[in-house]
């Protein structure tokens, strides 16, 4: 009867510790972003001239409008709100990641494009 | 536009945009035509008043629906 309970809270302690060492995510999520991170090869200039590219190919932008890391959606390309979902979902497919819809609602220009898609350790 | 947006025009937008990464998944061809037809639903009530919930929510659930029934792998082309 001890016995058993003592090897049932053995079984309980060494599953725990296996799932504390298979998702390190709990304590220290900033570490582990970082890593990931780390392991992805994309690079912050790679990143804007991809989101600069995919802007440019957007046909309800200003085609006269200069594209940087500055541009606002609506204030520089008079992009309404409809518009810029179209937008961030092709940036969706572009880097193959889907933004969600919190985030989505607060990105309005390039740099903000080009930092979440850098803080995404899913995006390629 | 830097106004914050309401809770009612925040649906409104994920579900536009639940819309258009519904239209990515149909075949090259066909996606402007998604798109087209996607953006003239949406626009058709752009003037709705932001107080009016009731009609707001109901065009959201007739929407959802929609969005379901042309979501499904058979239709691969909209008019």
């Amino acid at each position: 009867m001890l016995s058993n309970i003592l090897r049932g809270s053995a079984m309980a302690l060494r599953t725990t510790s296996m799932r504390t060492a298979l998702r390190p995510s709990g304590a220290s999520p900033a570490l582990w972003s970082s890593l990931r991170l780390y392991s992805s090869s994309l690079n912050n200039d790679d990143i804007r001239c991809r989101v600069i590219d995919v802007v440019k190919a957007f046909d309800k932008t200003t085609a006269s409008a200069q594209i940087n890391a500055d541009t606002h959606f609506a204030k520089d390309l008079g992009l309404d709100s409809l518009d810029t979902v179209e937008l961030l979902v092709a940036i969706e497919e572009e880097f193959d990641v889907e933004i969600p819809d919190k985030v989505a609602d607060e990105i309005k220009s390039v740099s903000q494009a080009v930092d979440y898609i850098a803080s995404n350790p899913e995006a390629n | 536009m830097a106004k914050r947006l309401s809770g009612l025009q925040r649906d409104v937008l994920q579900m536009y945009r639940l819309c258009v990464r519904e239209a990515h998944k149909k075949p090259l061809a066909s996606r402007p035509n998604f798109l087209r037809y996607i953006r003239t639903e949406f626009v058709k009530y752009r003037d709705i008043p932001r107080k009016d919930f009731s009609t707001i929510e109901h065009l959201l659930r007739v929407g959802h629906r929609r969005l379901e029934t042309f979501a499904s792998p058979e239709v691969k082309d909209i008019h």
